[in-house]
């Protein structure tokens, strides 16, 4: 058996730009906000960082493939970095590789970032690369998780009303959040009538486009309190990669995605959780469509396989509910720079634990969630933090 | 066999002895979209030519995807080879016949020949393949006739022309229509033309026009009734491919023939579908023929093709999977002659799409456009693409490569409004295809609204890109049903 990493991690700082079309940034400009703004709230100089982990999924134009491009936006050279890239969990895994390394024992203070910018490119949506030309033309994001949205309402009832709640709290949520990408509340009528993007997707049920960068400071957890007196500590970490093409596998059931079973069945058992519905005081999940909110309720164990519609429903998951999700807006309104989301998550459960959250502040957190989901369901990864 | 023995062949010195040579197999295509003429005339201020509507390729379409979908019509559990006619095959170096035989998934060991430059291409490749069959295996041929002709905007030919297919097998067993005689005169008489640099047709329509017609089918016909010993009368149903939609009884009355014997032509449903023509309408005059029918099929085009056919018992357990009627009875008709336009122009103008190398091609491609996956011995998961390891129980041994079903059921869907695409939205589905296996797949030729899981579909090979010289094809679906369900 793997051995856990609870406890063995801190983050003591964290930065984030803030979230949209940020026509006047350039990549390189966002990264150095956010991992300034990290240096600053872990109180270190850059000098003290001894490696960094870089996650981005499409860093565009120059250094494209290599981890150059966070070594030139901070001018951190000589120095080992590392860049991640893993469909949509790419800030997460970026933030698991360097957990191992601190918990390892290898380093003691090291920088996560993620970042990317998506507003400069030439197409509508999220710009696919490596793509197979035939086998998956046609494809787009929202049209890979509406095939099973399609397929889960045949199977469990629900239709776009239930998906509208999603995008309604959300929203609801993001309009508190003054670096969210979308700071406006939306009614379910709204939702319905705006264009389809992929059938049951409207424009609302989609996550934006969006540019932004976020960064974490780490350190072993011994050391956490020389730097800081309110740390949080890492419970669990969980990564699970499942087929990229599940559209082409007849055992794949589309009403859920087992990648994300698995990474919280791992992160879960380093952190000791039992129940999650109970202990969990508050969740950022991966909602780049309102559907797969309310798959990932019933992935990651906050109800049964087919009962999600019920938890945004009856409010479980609302911001007074018994246990908020995406507090922050979510990717649905607070936005989603691929690489960036999963780094920028974690900054909101840390935010929400050391109770600086402000307006959302969710009530007694004590142990907090960070999901990303990344492809088509295919690559997920779950963090439990704790104070 | 009803209808008697007879030589066909080079009667060389080993005299073989035939029992029967002539059509086992008869199937059409039409494409689902229409275009009503009114449409097209008020395009251009005009009256039209003709009343009803025309047949019409969608975006993805071209002859040669008509073509494999009148192939895969015929349901044949073997073939010989695969002689493809058109004047407007995709491609003018390359074998399309060799594309077609690879998407059906035909051994290598087969013949192919492609058949081009004329209206009479269709019965060229059919004159062809009887002489093949006659001195060859026993296994029939499948001749394949498939057009897609351009005509000027506001040409008369733009409103009366139609795009489609019709495929004949052409062999020696289980034949519904005997050959009692053939003849082909060469004549090159203009009429319709087009060079090297053309993109449509030129139009040499006139009652000169008519009257070369006339003069050159009437010989062709002159000598195949000479050859059989009957009288036009003695014939059920007469075959002319039609050249000027006004002609039609001028000329049957001039060749010596009733209106009643003409075959029924479907201009006003379907159009004039070039060198598919003398095949569709072959097609359609089986349909409804009887034991003991003469046809007589005429091919036209610098010259003509006369052939005669006598009708077997055996057309009576012959089933159509989608008769005319039924493909005619379901089109989508396109919302704008604009539309009608782009769809047929849209990949003159788009050849953007990915450059791939020969060597993708061979190991990739062929393989996908012959829908192979892969069977595994120790659960029996059919999976696509091949494997080498078994997606279900991850067993390495046993694995077979087979080939997948091309009919299936959507298990899940979606409606795209955001994939690029020239004529939004996409429906992709999630299909499981008969006999196992899961395929990712476009659905074409669909209302939206028709979509739901359950659905029956059809494999269908269309047009995917074009780009580094290429088309690329790769298999769609479309509804099944319109009288294959």
């Amino acid at each position: 058996m793997v051995e856990s990493l609870k406890d063995k991690v801190a983050i003591i700082g964290i930065g984030c730009t803030k979230f949209g079309e940020l026509h006047d940034k350039s990549l390189s400009e966002l990264m150095a906000e956010a991992a300034f703004a990290a240096y600053e709230d872990a109180g270190i100089e850059p000098e003290r960082v001894e490696a960094a982990w870089l996650g981005t999924f499409s860093p565009g134009f120059g250094g494209g493939k290599a981890s150059v491009t966070l070594a030139d936006a901070l001018r951190l050279y000589g120095k080992p970095i590392t860049r991640v890239e893993n469909y949509c969990a790419t800030g997460t895994d970026a933030f698991r590789n360097a957990c191992l390394a601190v918990a390892a024992g290898v380093y003691e203070v090291v920088l996560v970032v993620g970042a990317e910018k998506l507003r400069d490119r030439p197409v509508r949506g999220l710009q696919r690369e490596g793509t197979h030309p035939y086998l998956e033309a046609g494809s787009t994001p929202p049209g890979l998780f509406a095939l099973a949205a399609n397929r889960y309402f045949h199977r469990f009832g629900g239709d776009r009303r239930t998906l509208a709640k999603v995008a309604v709290k959300n929203h609801r949520n993001g309009a508190l959040n003054p670096k969210a990408h979308f700071r406006m509340e939306v009614t379910e009528e709204q939702v319905l009538a705006a264009p389809l993007v992929a059938y049951p997707f409207g424009l609302y049920d989609c996550c934006p486009t969006t540019d932004g960068a976020a960064a974490v400071v780490i350190c072993r957890a011994d050391r956490a309190r020389q730097f800081r007196e309110d740390p949080v500590y890492v419970k669990g970490i969980g990564l699970a990669v499942e087929t990229g093409w599940p559209f082409f596998d007849p055992t794949f059931e589309y009403i859920g995605f087992p990648a994300t079973v698995a990474a919280a069945a791992e992160a879960y058992r380093m952190a000791g959780i039992r129940n999650p519905a109970r202990e969990i005081s508050v969740a950022e999940v991966h909602d780049c469509f309102t559907w797969t909110e309310i798959a990932n309720y019933e992935d990651l164990g906050f109800c049964k396989k087919g009962e999600g519609r019920y938890f945004i429903e009856e409010g479980r998951s609302a911001l007074a509910g018994d246990l908020p999700v995406n507090p922050s807006g979510g990717l649905k309104s607070f936005g989603h720079p691929i690489g960036a989301s999963g780094v920028r998550m974690l900054t909101e459960i840390v935010l929400q634990l050391r109770g600086q959250a402000g307006a959302r502040q969710v009530k007694n957190a004590e142990l907090g969630l960070v999901h990303n989901l990344g492809g088509p369901g295919s690559v997920a990864c779950v963090v439990v933090l704790g104070r | 066999m009803a209808a008697g023995k007879r030589i066909i062949g080079p009667g060389d010195e080993t005299s073989w002895v035939l029992e029967m040579i002539g059509i086992t197999g008869h199937a059409v295509y039409l494409p689902r979209h229409r275009i009503e003429r009114e449409k097209i005339a008020a395009a251009h201020g005009g009256k039209p030519v003709l009343e009803g509507e025309r047949t019409a390729i969608g975006f993805d379409e071209d002859a040669l995807t008509l073509a494999l979908e009148a192939v895969q019509g015929l349901d044949l559990p073997a073939c010989g080879g695969i002689y493809f006619a058109s004047t407007t095959a995709p491609y003018l170096e390359r074998m399309n016949a060799a594309l077609l035989a690879t998407a059906c998934d035909l051994p290598e060991e087969i013949a192919v020949a492609d058949f081009a430059h004329s209206l009479r291409a269709g019965t060229a490749a059919l004159m062809a393949a009887l002489d093949r069959v006659a001195v060859g295996g026993s296994e029939p041929i499948v001749v394949v006739a498939a057009d897609v002709r351009e005509a000027s905007p506001e040409s008369p030919e733009e409103q009366w022309f139609g795009d489609g297919a019709a495929a004949v097998a052409v062999g020696r067993e289980h034949v519904v229509a005997e050959v009692k005689a053939r003849a082909s005169v060469s004549d090159d008489f203009l009429d319709f033309v087009r060079r090297d640099k053309d993109e449509r047709i030129t139009s040499f329509a006139s009652r000169f026009t008519v009257e070369g017609y006339c003069r050159i089918v009437g010989r062709a016909l002159a000598r195949v009734l000479e050859e059989s010993g009957l009288r036009p009368s003695e014939i059920a149903r007469v075959i002319l491919p039609p050249m000027d939609p006004k002609m039609m009884a001028r000329v049957a009355a001039e060749l010596g023939f009733r209106a009643e014997q003409m075959q029924e032509t479907f201009l006003d449903r379907a159009g004039m579908l070039g060198c598919a023509m003398p095949l569709f309408l072959l097609s359609a005059a089986l349909e409804q023929a009887r034991p003991g029918d003469r046809i007589l099929l005429v091919g036209y085009g610098s010259g003509a093709d006369a052939v005669l056919f006598e009708v077997t018992p055996l057309i009576e357990g012959y089933v159509v999977r989608d008769p005319i009627a039924e493909q005619l009875r379901h089109g989508l008709r396109f919302p704008s002659y604009e539309r009608f336009r782009k769809a047929r122009e849209y990949f003159r103008h788009h050849d953007e799409g990915p450059v791939l190398s020969n060597v993708f091609y061979e190991k990739e491609e062929v393989r996908t456009i012959r829908l192979r996956g892969t069977e595994c011995g120790e659960c029996g998961l059919r999976q696509f693409p091949p494997t080498r390891i078994c997606q279900r129980c991850h067993s390495t041994t046993g694995l077979r490569e087979v080939s997948l079903g091309r009919q299936g059921e959507v298990f899940t869907y979606t409606v795209d409004w955001l994939a690029a695409s020239p004529m939004p939205p996409t429906v992709l589905a999630v299909v499981d295809v008969e006999g196992g296996g899961r395929l990712y797949l476009q659905v074409t030729d669909v209302e939206p609204s028709e979509v739901h899981i359950g659905m029956r579909v059809r494999l269908t090979l269309r047009r995917l890109g074009a780009g580094g010289g290429l088309y690329h094809y790769y298999w769609k679906c479309r509804p099944e049903g319109r009288g294959d369900g």
